[in-house]
């Protein structure tokens, strides 16, 4: 059964069901093969809030596009095994065939467990894959704010005494170009080369 | 007689019939009854969470569940499966796994997984973790699995 999260203000939602709202939605308005996308192409791309992170180290990290410089995000949570692992030790595939190019591309790791994963924590566990990797975590607003705008959903599942609770999540990478707009998605399984492709024509 | 009595040069004729005797006499070794290969476990930090894969043969002619895995390299080892459902990945305990006879369990990214707990020390390329299977008929199977990035 899904627990709930409680978030900012004492408000209480069920990310789960809210984000499968905007998730349907977003794909609703995707379609395989629109504008030239390995991913699913988001048609007509979307413009992205800026939001802001606080770094562990207290300086801040911007969603803001920034020119020639695309985002690649996904939001996880640092206790999970499987997913969120896979998902990064794929893009560290992803910035081996880009090369140089790589350095433009903003890959960035959102938290949807701040409770738990600290800026610090978060930011360990997106570098352990690649120094260049950005892990944020921002407070329930931030990451409530963030969560919405990308249509992720999240819920705390019941665990045992060892892992604490489990977190289901959204799963799918998403691509941002540089001039802040949601272009595409990667549903997990997505060979990792999709990705590649796509940021390859994006720069 | 001990192989100190013998003068040295003729070591080698002696080693060469022992070696011929055990040929002759040798049995195929019997074919375990779980096999596991193609293991590796990922990378992690010192009290943060790892995730191990693992393939394992069943070679006995019933069917066998792995029921637990047990290891000190981590607070605790869990087996869970990913499941996917409207682009939402959820994670399953799986603590009773059938495999039938002469069946292979594949664990692998994206599904059946065993979630390492709290591992006790940072875990890099090169490095391992050392598990027990444990089985239905009361097997433990001990497999050492290596740390990769895949």
């Amino acid at each position: 059964m899904r627990d709930r999260v409680s978030l900012a203000g004492g408000r209480v939602v069920d990310l789960l069901h809210r984000g499968m709202w905007l998730v349907g939605a977003l794909l609703l308005t995707a379609c395989d093969l629109s504008g030239g996308f390995k991913g699913m192409a988001v048609d007509p791309p979307r413009e992205m809030p800026v939001v802001a992170f606080t770094r562990s180290d207290g300086s801040r990290f911007m969603t803001a596009p920034e020119p020639g410089r695309p985002m690649v995000l996904f939001f996880g949570y640092t206790h999970c095994p499987d997913v969120c692992p896979t998902t990064l030790a794929d893009w560290k595939r992803v910035r081996a065939r880009l090369g140089d190019d790589a350095k433009a591309v903003r890959f960035v790791f959102v938290t949807v467990d701040p409770d738990r994963d600290t800026p610090a924590v978060a930011e360990r566990y997106a570098r352990m894959y690649d120094p260049s990797f950005e892990g944020v975590s921002g407070d329930a607003l931030t990451t409530s704010r963030m969560m919405d705008a990308f249509g992720v959903a999240a819920a705390r599942e019941p665990g045992t005494n060892a892992t604490g609770y489990l977190v289901s999540h959204s799963s799918q990478v998403f691509l941002v170009d540089s001039h802040g707009k949601l272009v595409a998605l990667y549903p997990f399984g997505t060979g990792w080369d999709a990705l590649a492709a796509d940021l390859e024509r994006l720069l | 007689m001990t192989l100190h009595a013998l003068p040295a040069r003729r070591l080698p004729l002696v080693m060469a019939m022992g070696a011929a005797i055990s040929c002759t006499t040798a049995s195929a070794p019997p074919v375990e009854r779980f096999v596991v290969r193609s293991s590796w476990a990922r990378i992690a930090d010192s009290g943060a969470t790892s995730g191990a894969y693992l393939e394992i043969v069943n070679n006995d002619s019933v069917s066998r569940s792995l029921i637990a895995v047990i290891t000190d390299d981590a607070a605790a080892a869990e087996v869970h499966e990913t499941m996917q459902h409207e682009e939402v990945a959820h994670m399953m305990p799986r603590t009773d796994l059938p495999i039938a006879a002469g069946a292979v369990l594949t664990m692998q990214p994206g599904g059946l997984h065993v979630m390492l707990v709290d591992v006790r020390r940072a875990l890099a390329v090169g490095d391992s973790v050392r598990l027990r299977l444990r089985f239905s008929d009361s097997t433990d199977v001990p497999v050492t699995v290596p740390v990769k990035t895949l």
